[in-house]
């Protein structure tokens, strides 16, 4: 196959994307030549079945998976290893629970250059801008299962990275908090407009707030469908036409189930 | 009592359900009394109250008492300051360095197969009968729950949260001193715990075993020696009360330093 050259124009761009693991000494193939490219500012979701590769694939991107073949790259730079340039928020809190929130969010600043009272500024505007001020001092087993995710999509932000990348992060929570969750990240996001990537196996939700949503397909994991959601933001939940999008993804799922 | 009646209580209840602790010691020493009055022979075994109280006096009136506890005591905190952190830099090192691991761990297990009072004639041989003998043993007695206690709680560190370090780009002494650390410090508290009481009861059981000399222990064979029963017995309730004393002490300041432990774990 002829060389491509990689899209330098996309924030991030996914090129033959292919993962495998070894499981009892045989090659478990897990993604399978996924190309994406994603523009800067764009939210884009991911949906799939399980098995589908789609935590493997935002695990790709953030670094902490890092045996792939094919191509992934930021601002045209390809991406290895973890990076300041990348927040990760998984889909448990993952807060370290000896911490308080203000300690939390401070530790994504221990390896940035910063004089400490620009640190601790930058801590509480992350902090406010999530709706937890006045719990900086809480520890995280006082808080809430939403306040801790916030907590956490707090301390994804503060090193202000290039991609703001989501793994089912609301998919601990119970619905009625998921829902105001939605609106907050939808108003962080309208706020910063950074470019973003959820996993979800919500299909409202990837509908509600995605620019475009991603469909995977398991065994192996590769893209079966990219659906354009081309509604300016912020949406209206109960519009026909979102409701029109999510069950056109849903059918598009449940096609293999069904069938 | 159901959640109803609890929530109804009255102040003075409340105070009254605290000392629900007290009342199956109160009870013991009364039933204790009753028979210690029963009988010459009986009060042989069940020393009357009012002699433990006497002696109680005597013995700290004459400096007795104070200086014993005091031997006693000292003994059981420098040991303890010994063991405990050579039991916790060890911990460390194994479970940091897998080299490390990997020379020492199969010694230590064999090592720590025997138990401590077997160790005894092999250190009287080596060491003598004094001082320095009992304080080894001491040291020895808190080393050991604290190398397994520490070791257990920094190589058991949660994935999740080594992760997070990896995202922040931690160096190995950040992820150290913010993650495992901190993480590990449930397991070493526990670890603590057990070596004040070891280090305490082996305190006494050295001077059980070597030399004679200053100390509760001695306190206790010298009144039976003297067949004063009162005397044992209030060493006995002396060692108990400050084993007591101690585990709540180290709890309490557990408490403060874990005071971000979740009641349930996830």
């Amino acid at each position: 196959m002829a060389f491509e050259h990689p899209d330098t124009a996309s924030k991030l761009s996914i090129d033959r994307l292919s993962k495998n693991y070894i499981l009892d000494r045989k090659p478990l193939r897990v993604l399978l030549n996924v190309s994406l490219d994603v523009a800067e500012g764009e939210f884009v979701s991911i949906v799939g079945r399980s098995g589908c590769g789609k935590s493997t694939l935002l695990r790709l991107i953030s670094g902490l998976e890092n045996d792939y073949s094919g191509d992934i790259r930021l601002d045209g730079q390809v991406i290895s290893r973890p990076g300041l340039d990348r927040g990760l928020v998984f889909q448990d809190p993952s807060l370290l629970p000896w911490m308080t929130v203000r300690q939390n969010v401070a530790f994504a600043l221990v390896n940035v250059d910063l004089p400490a009272p620009e640190k601790a500024e930058r801590v509480a505007e992350h902090i406010d801008l999530v709706g937890l001020k006045g719990f900086e001092s809480a520890y995280p087993k006082e808080l809430s299962g939403g306040m801790a995710q916030r907590a956490a999509i707090a301390r994804a932000l503060v090193t202000q990275p290039e991609v703001l990348l989501l793994d089912e992060p609301l998919g601990a929570l119970d619905a009625l908090t998921r829902v105001r969750l939605q609106n907050e990240l939808q108003r962080i996001w309208l706020r910063h407009k950074m470019t973003v990537i959820m996993v979800t196996h919500d299909v409202e939700e990837a509908v509600y707030l995605g620019d475009r949503v991603v469909i995977m397909d398991p065994g192996p994991g590769r893209i079966s469908r990219i659906v354009d959601v081309p509604h300016p933001h912020p949406r209206d939940r109960a519009s026909p036409e979102l409701h029109a999008l999510r069950d056109a993804v849903l059918a598009d799922l449940t096609n293999g189930v069904l069938s | 009592m159901t959640a109803a009646t609890n929530a109804i209580k009255t102040p003075i209840l409340h105070r009254l359900s605290a000392l629900r602790g007290w009342v199956v010691p109160v009870a013991a020493l009364a039933a204790w009394d009753y028979c210690a009055h029963t009988g010459a022979g009986h009060a042989y075994v069940f020393v009357p109250l009012e002699q433990v109280a006497a002696a109680l006096w005597d013995n700290l009136l004459n400096g007795d008492l104070e200086l014993s506890w005091a031997a006693s005591a000292l003994r059981t905190l420098t040991g303890f300051a010994i063991g405990a952190t050579l039991g916790v830099a060890l911990g460390g090192v194994m479970a940091t360095w897998r080299i490390a691991d990997a020379l020492i761990n199969p010694l230590y297990q064999a090592v720590r197969q025997t138990p401590l009072m077997g160790l005894i004639p092999l250190i009287s041989l080596w060491f003598g009968n004094d001082e320095r003998s009992k304080l080894l043993v001491v040291s020895l007695a808190a080393f050991y729950p604290c190398v397994l206690n520490t070791y257990e709680g920094l190589s058991g560190a949660n994935r999740r949260h080594l992760e997070v370090g990896r995202i922040f780009l931690a160096s190995r002494g950040q992820v150290f001193r913010h993650i495992l650390l901190p993480g590990a410090m449930p397991a070493i508290f526990t670890g603590l715990m057990q070596a004040t009481a070891f280090a305490w009861l082996s305190s006494i059981g050295s001077e059980l075993f070597f030399d004679p000399g200053p100390g509760l222990g001695n306190l206790m064979l010298n009144g039976q020696a003297a067949f004063r029963m009162e005397v044992v017995l209030l060493a006995v309730l002396v060692i108990g009360l400050t084993g007591y004393a101690s585990t709540a002490l180290i709890t309490l300041v557990s408490r403060r330093v874990l005071r971000w432990r979740p009641v349930w774990q996830a």
